[in-house]
């Protein structure tokens, strides 16, 4: 049975808390000793590197650098997916051919390209953005053939009885039909195509927050490292909370509330 | 004798080898409101998707003068678009935009829904809804209305108040119309002649002709006996 809904002040005050609780245990573990020297920094460290990184504004390069990445390979992913499963589900013929094959894509760890990355774009951003085109491309493209599939007949009878052109259905029907599961699939999707960024930026390049902790990493600074930690997370709830904030658009709301 | 708005000759259909429909013949007439009634899963839907040209006869053939458009029992309108867009969609394309949210507005005063032109339909009672479907398919001049069980999702109540506005929009805007229902009670109330179907593969088994006068009050003469009629061409009395 489903509990009582939460009042809205707790909804800001009961996450705060527990934050200030996981903080609270860390500080005192720290300040009694309990971590071996140079495994765990404590808060303080942290909050330091904090004010560092954002004073000479290193730790604002990289969030962009990271951001123009995902942003960059997630819209053209996009651009290429949604066309994409829409002629999968258009087609049969393609539909047999190809979904094997995007399902075999979609499995395969984009980590995995990392290798070929390198090879094929050489260092910097080409490489990452590559990356998060690999791991947006293949599951938005089968989030939108799955949602087309899912688009009632009666609505394509309606427009036809309303002489729609086939640009028009596209356009007015299809589109906004699948948009509200669509974007349950972006939001999926833009939180691994953060994850990746992170691990690509490892490799590949010389900034961005996966750099920042890889870097931090080979300097014996783990407090930076817990900085590009928290700022990673801290970001993908950010992301997550634009797209459940968008899926509320009056357009988009009969989604959820059929 | 003018000219039948919907010519039905030998239509079949089947999908493989398992007959839905055999063997229709019927004539609508410009105005002519028929309902047609029959036993449930006799292919009813598939009848009116036939009419619609949303299939494709697999034997006989289908003639509509003028198009028609087709009413759903439910979910028919676009849930992404509002009340007066859904409607506006129903206007005719040639129509210039000013000209099309006079008749929208002109509509949805009518049918009271004025203040509701920028709700969403999953915002309205499902009465509304039927009554903006209804909207969108009757700003247009199109000549043939089917009805697919229009108000069988409805409550009670409102299935009686649908039935007696769509009559009198009937008799303000006539339209050839098709209804295809399980509910007799309505098919007598609002038809000029109900057309019984047989179970699948269904075929005509018996053409009704009603008295003149829509919607007929349930005690109006030629009423219950039409119904004892249909009920024993169904096998249900």
């Amino acid at each position: 049975m489903p509990s009582r809904p939460v009042a809205p002040l707790w909804r800001w005050v009961l996450p705060i808390a527990v934050g200030a609780a996981l903080v609270g245990a860390w500080a005192l573990a720290s300040a009694t000793g309990q971590f071996p020297r140079g495994t765990v920094p404590a808060p303080a460290a942290v909050a330091r590197g904090f004010a560092v990184e954002l004073r000479s504004g290193r730790l604002l390069d990289d969030i962009v650098a990271s951001l123009y990445r995902v942003g960059f390979g997630f819209v053209i992913a996009c651009v290429a997916a949604i066309p994409a499963g829409l002629a999968l589900g258009r087609f049969a013929a393609a539909r047999a051919a190809f979904l094997p094959w995007v399902n075999f894509f979609r499995t395969l760890s984009p980590i995995a390209w990392i290798p070929f990355a390198i090879i094929w774009f050489g260092i910097g951003d080409p490489p990452a953005i590559f990356l998060i085109f690999l791991a947006t491309f293949f599951q938005v493209t089968l989030a939108t053939l799955g949602a087309s599939a899912g688009v009632p007949r009666v609505y394509y009878r309606v427009a036809a009885d309303l002489g729609l052109s086939s640009r028009q259905v596209l356009l007015e029907v299809t589109l906004p039909a699948i948009l509200p599961q669509l974007l349950v699939a972006l939001r999926v999707a833009i939180g691994v195509a953060w994850m990746v960024v992170v691990a690509a930026e490892m490799i590949a390049v010389r900034s961005g927050l996966g750099f920042l902790i890889i870097d931090a990493r080979n300097a014996l600074r783990m407090d930076l490292v817990v900085v590009g930690m928290i700022t990673i997370g801290a970001i993908g709830i950010g992301l997550d909370a634009l797209f459940a904030r968008l899926a509320r658009a009056p357009m988009l709301r009969w989604g959820s509330e059929r | 004798m003018t000219a039948p708005a919907l010519t039905l000759a030998g239509l079949g259909f089947a999908y493989g080898p398992t007959a839905v429909l055999t063997n229709l013949d019927l004539e609508v007439f410009p105005g002519e409101v028929v309902a047609c009634v029959g036993p449930s899963g006799c292919g009813k839907s598939t009848l009116l998707a036939l009419l619609g040209g949303h299939l494709r006869p697999t034997h006989g053939t289908v003639a509509t003068v003028g198009g028609s458009r087709t009413i759903y029992q439910d979910g028919g309108l676009f849930p992404w678009l509002t009340v007066a867009a859904n409607v506006a969609l129903g206007v005719p394309r040639a129509v210039d935009d000013r000209a099309r949210a006079a008749r929208v507005a002109d509509w949805l005063g009518r049918s009271g829904l004025a203040d509701f032109a920028d709700h969403y339909p999953h915002q309205l009672s499902g009465g509304m809804r039927q009554r903006v479907e209804l909207g969108r398919a009757l700003v247009a001049d199109t000549a043939v209305l089917l009805l697919d069980e229009p108000f069988s999702a409805l409550d009670y109540q409102t299935r009686l108040s649908m039935r007696r506005e769509l009559a009198a929009t009937l008799a303000e805007r006539p339209r050839t119309v098709v209804l295809v229902t399980h509910d007799i009670e309505e098919a007598v109330q609002l038809a000029d002649r109900v057309v019984v179907l047989s179970a699948r593969p269904a075929t005509v088994r018996r053409v009704l002709t009603l008295p003149p006068g829509r919607p007929r009050a349930p005690n109006a003469p030629g009423v219950a006996d039409a119904e004892q009629t249909i009920l024993e061409e169904l096998g249900l009395s």
